[in-house]
């Protein structure tokens, strides 16, 4: 299928090269990237570490960014407390204004965004669809926090609104934290319900010294969409990446994250939890590369597949040749609930240096019996009793959100997703 | 209350229960007492509904009702509570908040409006003051990180608050320092009421000490096979177990 799709790719981008914005992207560079990827081929299913993921939806979708003007937007959950909203509607501003003191919120409406310094080739095989972003993107938001800024935060809603036979939509973000700044980012992938859209998104993170990040990132696409996403992070001496990622959209989830340690002391934590059901396929892939010495980094992540869905994490830790004193611990835990869904979690860890710490665990399994049977003999409904071990489950993931007015929402939707019965939100 | 004819009840394909008659009115708290591997724990689950333990043979009467039919969370809105011997911990499922779960599932069975959130935080302070319970178990999840004598503790809280018609303690006193076993007693006691009975598995007699119970029954082999008032539960101290399974055999 490989080159037919490949050959349309170029076409589609012959039709529209002229109408791509140069600047969020100049046409040389697109050319480029467009190249680069064709080299490369897209990714398959028979290669290693996109296995797991649900491809099928590049052999008809239509790559073309979306040029039609959106219809209604659906209903956005509440700004939390202390964030800047920008709202992106099929990968274009659609409206959003205001930052803290110190952080520059730069687009494609306000100015050059190309001018500013992406990096955003792919360094890795299963980065390789951030170059299908780099050729078709509409927009882009560059956020720039200045040195020694504490700004409290910005949230991202890009919203996908267009079928993917009227184009794709490609949300470009690049978040600079200067040195000893800080930053709360909320990011939110959001879809109309029926619409079977493509959304191929880019994020690149850049830590100076100290800098600290928490970086929320929630995916609630449409039942019928597909999203691939890349993420690429490099952080400097001492600075700190929180991510909490929480996946229940979409009917093929693909994230590809890599983060890069190249100072020494830095941390990168990532926790994930995906909620997959009927047929949908959620996949995280995630390296984090030990470079420096003394430097931390934690994988956690719950999923939960039920019916003939899938749930996967693919998260690889490489301790390069001289990140000594590294520490890395990874948790992942699957469960589930029925006889043909399925959960592939896949740590894996290469060391190339002496005295390092590595941990690692990986258990999948059903829901527990015993648990099942107390919460019943307590009077709760047998389907009322699965959610609630379900939620539990989450909630090594979910306690992490501190930011409560967001915890609230996440909650509010994973119930949603379980279809949870309205006595059951009494329980959080 | 409970009304027990001929029980046969197996696990795993084994038969634990043969034969089992027992009969507990309304307003009294009955003792089965018995050597390990006897059946008490089993009796205990299969008057909970737990999977696994299948009766064969036999009748369970509640409230003139047959509780067999019934699942085992309508078991527990009908009245019935299990206190667990090994209550499991469920990280992440707030403790209390389960426990307000469990009184608005058997409010809603029986058509009552929900519990009031202030009224019922009110209570259930109440009662964790009479077992000794400190604040913090409110904030936490099910029995999460609990001693073996708080998850006792917690089974008696649920029990006070769920105010059952008939609760079924299982080994409620195993592993319980002698504290912890007067306040549990003391739990257990504040419950005994005309229109609620009890039904305390033990193996020691020195839970009922505390909890003075009206029947003794030994159940030995899955039958019972004496019974007595709590003076029979003192000769068990005395004698042991094995002249009644020799009696048995």
């Amino acid at each position: 299928m490989s080159s037919a799709v490949l050959n349309r790719l170029k076409d589609e981008y012959g039709a529209v090269r002229a109408v791509l914005p140069p600047g969020v992207i100049g046409a040389e560079r697109r050319r480029e990237a467009l190249e680069a990827l064709c080299a490369q081929g897209l990714p398959a299913a028979r290669d290693e570490n996109w296995r797991y993921t649900d491809l099928r939806i590049l052999e008809q979708a239509r790559f073309a960014p979306v040029q039609t003007q959106a219809a209604a937007l659906p209903p956005l959950p509440e700004v939390p407390e202390g964030f800047a909203r920008y709202v992106f509607v099929d990968g274009r501003l659609h409206s959003g204004a205001g930052a803290a003191h110190g952080v520059t919120v730069h687009t494609a409406r306000t100015d050059d965004a190309s001018a500013a310094a992406w990096r955003l080739e792919a360094r890795l095989p299963e980065a390789r669809l951030a170059l299908l972003n780099e050729t078709f993107a509409t927009d882009a938001v560059s956020i720039e926090v200045a040195a020694g800024t504490q700004a409290a935060g910005i949230e991202l809603v890009f919203i996908a609104s267009a079928a993917a036979t009227e184009g794709a939509s490609y949300p470009r973000v690049r978040l600079a934290l200067g040195a000893d700044s800080r930053l709360s980012v909320i990011e939110r992938h959001l879809g109309r319900a029926e619409a079977p859209s493509l959304v191929t998104s880019a994020v690149q993170v850049d830590l100076a010294p100290h800098a600290a990040l928490t970086h929320y990132r929630v995916q609630q696409l449409g039942a019928q969409a597909a999203w691939f996403d890349t993420l690429s992070a490099e952080l400097a001496a001492d600075a700190r990446y929180e991510m909490l990622a929480v996946g229940a959209g979409a009917l093929s989830a693909r994230s590809t994250v890599h983060a890069r340690l190249s100072g020494r002391g830095a941390e990168f934590s990532l926790a994930a939890a995906a909620l997959a059901d009927g047929q949908q396929s959620l996949d995280l892939y995630a390296l984090s590369e030990h470079v420096a010495p003394r430097t931390r980094t934690e994988q956690t992540f719950r999923g939960i597949a039920s019916n003939r869905s899938r749930a996967a994490f693919n998260g690889k830790v490489v301790v390069r040749e001289g990140a000594r004193g590294t520490d890395s611990r990874q948790s992942l835990r699957g469960l589930l609930d029925g006889a043909q869904c399925e959960v592939d979690l896949r740590p894996q860890l290469e060391i190339y240096t002496d005295e390092v710490s590595c941990s690692h665990g990986a258990t999948a399994g059903k829901l527990d019996e015993n648990m099942l049977f107390y919460l019943l003999s307590r009077g709760i409904a047998p389907e009322a009793a699965q959610h609630l071990l379900k939620w539990a489950f989450l909630e090594d993931v979910i306690a992490k959100i501190t930011l409560s007015d967001l915890r609230r929402q996440i909650e509010t939707t994973l119930l949603g997703q379980m279809r949870e019965l309205e006595t059951l939100k009494e329980l959080l | 209350m409970l009304t027990i004819k001929n029980l046969h009840a197996t696990v795993d394909g084994q038969e634990i229960l043969k034969g089992l008659d027992l009969e507990v009115p309304e307003g009294e708290v009955h003792a089965i007492m018995g050597p390990n591997g006897s059946g008490k724990s089993t009796l205990a689950h299969v008057l909970a509904g737990r999977p696994g333990y299948t009766v064969t043979a036999g009748s369970v009467h509640f409230k003139g009702r047959d509780l067999l039919a019934l699942s085992p969370e309508e078991r527990a809105r009908e009245g019935v509570f299990l206190g667990f011997q090994y209550p499991v911990e469920i990280p992440g499922v707030n403790n209390v908040y389960l426990l307000k779960a469990a009184v608005n599932a058997a409010r809603a069975h029986r058509g009552e409006p929900e519990v009031d959130a202030f009224e019922f935080l009110t209570l259930v302070r109440e009662k964790m003051r009479l077992m000794r319970m400190d604040e913090s178990m409110l904030s936490r999840g099910v029995n999460e990180g609990f001693s073996g004598g708080e998850k006792k503790r917690n089974e008696i809280l649920q029990m006070l608050v769920l105010e059952p018609s008939l609760a079924v303690l299982d080994e409620t006193d195993s592993g319980l320092d002698i504290d912890a076993l007067k306040i549990v007693a003391h739990g257990v006691n504040t419950l005994r009421a005309p229109n609620r009975s009890q039904l305390l598995v033990t193996h020691y007699q020195r839970l009922l000490e505390h909890i003075v119970p009206d029947r003794v029954h030994v159940l030995v082999k899955g039958r019972i096979v004496r019974s007595g008032d709590r003076t029979l539960a003192l000769e068990l101290e005395q004698r042991g177990y094995d002249w009644l399974i020799s009696e048995a055999a």
